[in-house]
């Protein structure tokens, strides 16, 4: 299910401002490290859960207003550039301000321990992150499904320039699809955090997942991200269920098959 | 002023600057640090650089009267790059001295390059091969032999947890898990110990949930992660998030001490038992000063990493005043049996395999409210310097130059 908040908010950033987001995985865990923070702060975990994310969404909305907003006349190599730059400079502001050392941030303390299921023991915590991630999920596709702006966020992904001819204003739509994408990112990143624990990199793996996700679904294609995330979760599942050492390589066996069969992804059309 | 009396003169300064003269010809000698900056240990290679640095800086950066240039490269954790790269060191750079890297896996890469350049090469891992199986005249391992940290940990685990007997190993699938694992199992035999599982996870890996899956579905008494940095943190998170630990003790059977605990909350180091090469509170004079100076430097005391660095960097600057000799040959020679009483407390390098003789340490950590300050981590309640039987040992010929 994070695969899929990961791959939704990468699917709908390229979707509709056309352009690859390599800093997609440093949002990630400048969720994460907003989480530790915060909830160094306030004491609070649920608070740091609620703020993290808007506050990577405010980042995600200065980047967009500031900076790429700026190339989108200058062209596809200029746009990967900046957000490969950009990936690059939010690490090193992470080692800056948090430390090389990785940290570990405990669940609360109501979803610590694991939890039998019968047919096997699983942590609560990634039983409420399984949860959380498939609500969010869920809440994403009925706003862009079933509102106003959601819709015209889909039309801005199939044809731009209609969009704009019909008086929408697309700048506007470009800075609040990319808020969106680093919002679901910066969830993604805090929900991580108690799993995975935190560090300067955590970023960089979770970037090449999130690609595999949006190219398995199809570029842009909203459906297909959160289906892709799903197929690599569960394939990842039951293949470390047999075979642990493979359970990496999994992935991107997965992409490699679906790509030779279906080469524009399993919904894509471009 | 006569023409003669210059000429005198002239020979006059002549004579009196040329003993300075040759000095500052003396050749320099080149020791290459071959720390990972990038890869699966790119977290390790700065803090290796920081031990080995601070040992030469202690010396001023000579040796016999020579200046030393110290030089790294990245090995990026892969034996292709860093093979090249210690070789372009080497021709290049001309570093006769090697000391690195940290992944046993690319450092038997490494020795061969060492051995087939003529090249000393000292390096700390878990692999038992560089003193072992594939030892030869110029590598030396600064680590215990697995087998003396697997004798460490788990007689003292036993010790304390006299009925845990159902082991689950997590192991890294390389060199080094390979022969820890090796002789856990073997010393776990005089114990009675059951292994459960024993699952092999590959060197990177962060997503554990599935190997903890399984070890908590076969119920064991004790897990024991037979794995290192980013790997063992990640697997001791894991475990503590399925609620294993800390019902279940958890052993780190080879862990950087410092570095790997204070990335852990301290819930989280509770019933964890810990076998590391080095701890910092060990009591011996070079730790003590050692690891006063690090703290004044680097604010955390070291951990494994540096600690070795510091220490190899140590004992290949005793070799050279042994031998009273900068040449690879005789420093080698000087190396072979050389006795020092250094970070460690006694230690000695056996000359028939390379293989340093020295404790091994063992740690169990502090509930949190038995901590006395943040970096208060860990009791270390033993230590071990059981060498490798006989039996086991596959160096049966160190070979010639």
């Amino acid at each position: 299910m994070l695969y899929a908040l990961m791959g939704l908010g990468l699917s709908l950033i390229t979707g509709v401002l056309n352009i690859p987001n390599f800093a997609h995985g440093a949002l990630f865990a400048v969720g994460a490290y907003f989480l530790v923070s915060l909830v160094n702060f306030a004491g609070n975990f649920w608070l740091g859960l609620l703020v993290a994310p808007l506050g990577v969404a405010l980042l995600g909305l200065l980047i967009e207003y500031a900076g790429i907003r700026r190339l989108y006349a200058a062209g596809h190599d200029y746009q990967l550039l900046f957000t490969f730059g950009l990936a690059l400079i939010l690490n090193e502001l992470i080692i800056v301000i948090w430390g090389p050392v990785g940290i570990s941030q405990l669940p609360p303390a109501i979803l610590r321990g694991g939890v039998d299921l019968g047919f096997t023991f699983y942590p609560k915590y990634r039983l409420f992150v399984m949860l959380m991630a498939g609500l969010l999920v869920l809440l994403t596709w009925l706003f862009l499904e079933k509102t106003k702006y959601g819709a015209i966020m889909r039309a801005g992904i199939e044809n731009k320039e209609m969009v704009s001819l019909l008086g929408i204003d697309i700048h506007r739509l470009f800075t609040v699809a990319f808020a969106l994408g680093a919002f679901l990112a910066g969830i993604a990143g805090a929900l991580t955090a108690p799993i995975r624990g935190l560090s300067p990199g955590m970023g960089v793996d979770m970037l090449g997942i999130a690609f595999v996700v949006v190219a398995l679904g199809g570029l842009g294609n909203l459906l297909g991200a959160i289906a892709a995330g799903l197929l690599i979760g569960v394939a990842q599942a039951v293949v470390a269920a047999y075979w642990t050492e493979a359970s990496t390589a999994v992935i991107f066996a997965v992409m490699a098959l679906v790509l030779l069969v279906r080469p524009q992804g399993m919904f894509g059309i471009r | 002023m006569q023409r003669r009396d210059i000429l005198k003169a002239g020979a006059a300064a002549a004579t009196l600057g040329f003993p300075a003269i040759i000095r500052a010809q003396q050749k320099e000698v080149v020791i290459l640090g071959l720390w990972d900056q990038t890869g699966a240990f790119a977290d390790v290679g700065p803090l290796n650089d920081r031990g080995m640095r601070m040992a030469l800086e202690e010396r001023d950066m000579k040796i016999l009267g020579r200046p030393v240039k110290y030089v790294t490269r990245d090995g990026a954790t892969q034996a292709g790059t860093s093979t090249r790269r210690a070789e372009e060191a080497i021709d290049g750079e001309g570093a006769r001295f090697m000391i690195g890297p940290w992944s046993s896996g690319v450092a038997l890469a490494v020795s061969e390059v060492a051995k087939r350049k003529k090249v000393l090469h000292l390096f700390s891992g878990g692999t038992e091969d560089i003193s072992g199986s594939r030892c030869h005249r110029y590598s030396f391992q600064w680590a215990a032999s697995p087998y003396t940290a697997a004798k460490t940990v788990v007689d003292n685990f036993m010790k304390a947890n006299p009925k845990a007997k159902r082991w689950h190993l997590l192991v890294a699938d390389y060199a080094f898990g390979w022969s820890v694992e090796k002789y856990i199992k073997e010393v776990g035999k005089s114990h009675g110990i059951e292994f459960v599982g024993a699952d092999r996870h590959p060197l990177g890996e962060r997503e554990f949930s599935n190997y903890v899956q399984k070890a908590a579905a076969n119920r064991p008494d004790a897990v024991a992660m037979i794995n290192f940095g980013g790997d063992a943190v990640a697997g001791a998170r894991e475990i503590f998030n399925f609620g294993l630990t800390p019902k279940v003790p958890l052993i780190m059977a080879w862990s950087s001490g410092v570095e790997e605990l204070i990335q852990l909350s301290p819930e989280i180091r509770e019933n964890l038992w810990v076998g590391t090469n080095f701890y910092y509170t060990a009591d011996t004079p070079v730790a003590k000063k050692f690891v006063a100076n690090y703290r004044a430097k680097f604010k955390t005391p070291p951990g494994y990493a540096p600690s070795a660095a510091y220490s190899m960097t140590r004992l290949l600057l005793a070799g050279f005043d042994k031998a009273k000799s900068v040449e690879v040959q005789d420093v080698i020679k000087a190396l072979e049996g050389i006795e020092v009483n250094d970070l460690l407390g006694p230690m000695r390098v056996d000359g028939a395999t390379h293989q340093t003789l020295r404790p091994y340490f063992f740690l169990r950590c502090k509930p949190k409210k038995a901590m006395k300050e943040e970096l208060d981590l860990a009791d270390l309640i033993a230590t071990g310097d059981a060498p490798l039987p006989k039996e086991y040992a596959s160096c049966k010929d160190i070979g010639g130059f």
